[in-house]
């Protein structure tokens, strides 16, 4: 696996989090403080968001897709695989109002878990998580009802974020405006392109106006208009004093946009700073990993627990 | 989400999981707290029931009454054992079972198909089968009006009063298929065939239930084996057909014990139902 880089970018601190059996890099390091300086740095009650040695632990047992049948095998096979992994340990983690925070890290490194426990849409295992003020997740295309029109998906995701009816009536208007996606709004949504349900879902998210709104890798979608009328409703929203995070793979966004960036691993925070010393640090990884894949000590990222 | 802006949301992981009673009353108060969601999720389920198919609501009316020919053919013509005004007999079983197959069929799988929705947005998970269940009602109601259209026409002596009862009857079946259709939702998130599983014990049990044949028909079994007596007793749509049918067809009082004892016995399954949903909720986006 890849040695950690010697010297890291002036300004990433890196983090050393716990090295636990996932950790497959660098020695471990006994009695490694586990707050970095920024919890300490800013006045806690500030903070949009503080994240204190968060474990997300998943049964692998119960995440594979099984059939009733398969899972009477599993019972009397009693196998020895591994049963369970931590998405994310040791996870501590703080953000700013005002701040734009990039996730980094390869696919499985846990930053949609990451995400999802910053929702509540998933329940720490160890540690804990705190938000202030409301929180919205983008709502990606799976999640709208494909039979219902745009309009109706409109009402629909405003009661499941629990919006109040008045409320979203008054914003459907901006809504529709914003999303951009003319007549198609009374069209059923199985009816809509990729980029269209995309628009729809961050137009919805970003009008419901949340302290802290967390994006998950689409976007960067629509046309070029559609994404300067997006990025200008991001910066609307962070001089309101509104965290977001975003997962993405887009570095040229990231680098623009953000204003701070995370490097995860393994589930475990590697690195924290600007999103360019981030973006190179990150690629440089990748390639490190990629040239040590061909070694035969490769490190899983299982383990059992 | 409907929090103020400086409210504050933790999450702590907790060795200890909350006590049973803490988990009803939490979710009660996501049912009644929610209502407005499940109001929304009713009518959409409505609204697309009406309007993706050729004759859209009137299948509300259809179904049922298809359903019932095919049984007094088999029963009544076939097999010659039908009782008299064995057509209302039969539809007075029929209408009931396939409001309830139906609801818990929908319910069963209404956790498993938000699946997207579900790892995107933090709600209670409750409101998905609970608002399945709710739009079954309408069905049903629909239901009572090829009922009495064929009362009407055919059964007039048998009208009655008592047939204002029906709804009584039915909300004491309504509790039932809440218990059933939640427990079965959490279920199928963990093993998707549960719904498949589910079908074929429904079959079976709708043909060991009083529905096409009346209770006395199997006077000569339960004499020899006093356990599928006890069994017959014990089954809810025994005494859920039979109230129905007093109703509807003998036009008198139903046995008011047996029903209060199912109301009491729905009752307490839906408790044990509800804490078990809320138990296994949280690992619903970890799995799905």
């Amino acid at each position: 696996m890849a040695s950690r880089p010697t010297t890291p970018p002036v300004s990433a601190a890196l983090h050393d989090g716990r090295s636990g059996p996932a950790a497959s890099e660098g020695p471990p390091t006994p009695g490694a403080p586990i707050h970095d300086g920024l919890v300490a740095a800013a006045p806690r009650e500030r903070l949009a968001i503080e994240v204190e040695r968060l474990g997300v632990q998943y049964s692998l047992r119960l995440t594979r897709k099984a059939t009733i049948r398969q899972r009477f095998v599993s019972l009397l096979r009693r196998r020895t695989g591994p049963r369970r992994f931590w998405a994310l340990r040791e996870l501590s983690l703080s953000v700013r109002p005002g701040e734009v925070l990039a996730v980094l890290g390869p696919n499985g490194a846990g930053k949609t878990t990451l995400l999802q426990t910053l929702a509540g849409i998933i329940q720490p295992t160890e540690g804990t998580v705190k938000v202030r003020g409301s929180v919205t997740g983008l709502l990606g295309p799976g999640g709208f009802d494909p039979e219902l029109s745009g309009r109706e998906n409109i009402d629909l995701c405003g009661a499941f974020l629990g919006v109040g009816a008045t409320e979203l009536r008054d914003r459907t208007d901006a809504i529709i405006e914003f999303a951009d996606i003319g007549d198609f709004i009374d069209a059923p949504v199985r009816t809509y392109s990729q980029g269209m349900r995309a628009r729809l879902g961050f137009s919805i998210a970003s009008i419901v106006e949340p302290d802290v709104l967390l994006l998950d890798e689409i976007v960067s979608t629509g046309d070029e208009e559609y994404r300067a009328r997006s990025k200008a409703r991001l910066r609307q929203m962070v001089r309101a004093a509104r965290a977001i995070v975003v997962v993405t793979h887009d570095m040229q966004w990231l680098t623009e946009f953000c204003s701070r960036a995370v490097l995860i691993e393994h589930g475990m925070l590697v690195a924290d700073g600007a999103p360019a010393d981030l973006v190179t640090l990150y690629r440089e990884r990748v390639t490190a990993a990629e040239t040590s894949r061909a070694s035969p000590g490769h490190p899983g990222r299982l383990h059992n627990a | 989400m409907q929090a103020p802006a400086s409210s504050q949301h933790i999450y702590a992981g907790s060795p200890d999981p909350p006590a049973s009673v803490n988990l009803l009353c939490a979710a009660i108060r996501e049912v009644v707290s929610r209502r407005r969601l499940i109001q929304y999720l009713v009518a959409a389920v409505t609204r697309k029931a009406g309007t993706n198919t050729l004759l859209g609501h009137v299948w509300w009316i259809l179904d049922p009454l298809l359903q019932m020919p095919l049984y007094v053919l088999l029963v009544g013509v076939i097999l010659r054992s039908g009782t008299a005004d064995y057509p209302l007999f039969v539809f007075a079983a029929v209408l009931p079972w396939k409001w309830f197959t139906s609801s818990v069929a929908d319910a069963t799988t209404s956790v498993s198909t938000r699946d997207q929705l579900i790892k995107q947005v933090p709600f209670p998970k409750l409101v998905l089968p609970v608002a399945a269940i709710t739009s079954g009602i309408p069905q049903f109601a629909f239901g009572l009006i090829p009922l009495l259209g064929l009362m009407l026409l055919f059964y007039r002596d048998r009208i009655s009063l008592f047939l204002l009862l029906i709804p009584l009857v039915a909300a004491v079946q309504l509790l039932l298929t809440l218990a059933a259709g939640i427990l079965l939702a959490a279920f199928n998130v963990f093993a998707r065939d549960t719904g498949r599983l589910t079908g074929h014990v429904l079959r079976l049990w709708f043909f060991l239930s009083p529905g096409l044949y009346s209770t006395d028909r199997i006077d000569h079994v339960t004499a020899r084996y006093p356990a599928v007596g006890h069994f017959f007793r014990l089954n809810p749509f025994t005494t859920l057909f039979e109230a129905y049918r007093d109703l509807i067809y003998r036009a008198r009082l139903p046995d008011p014990a047996a029903l209060a004892w199912l109301l009491i016995a729905s009752a307490c399954l839906l408790a044990i139902t509800l804490i078990m949903f809320k138990r296994l909720e949280p690992r619903f986006a970890k799995v799905l």
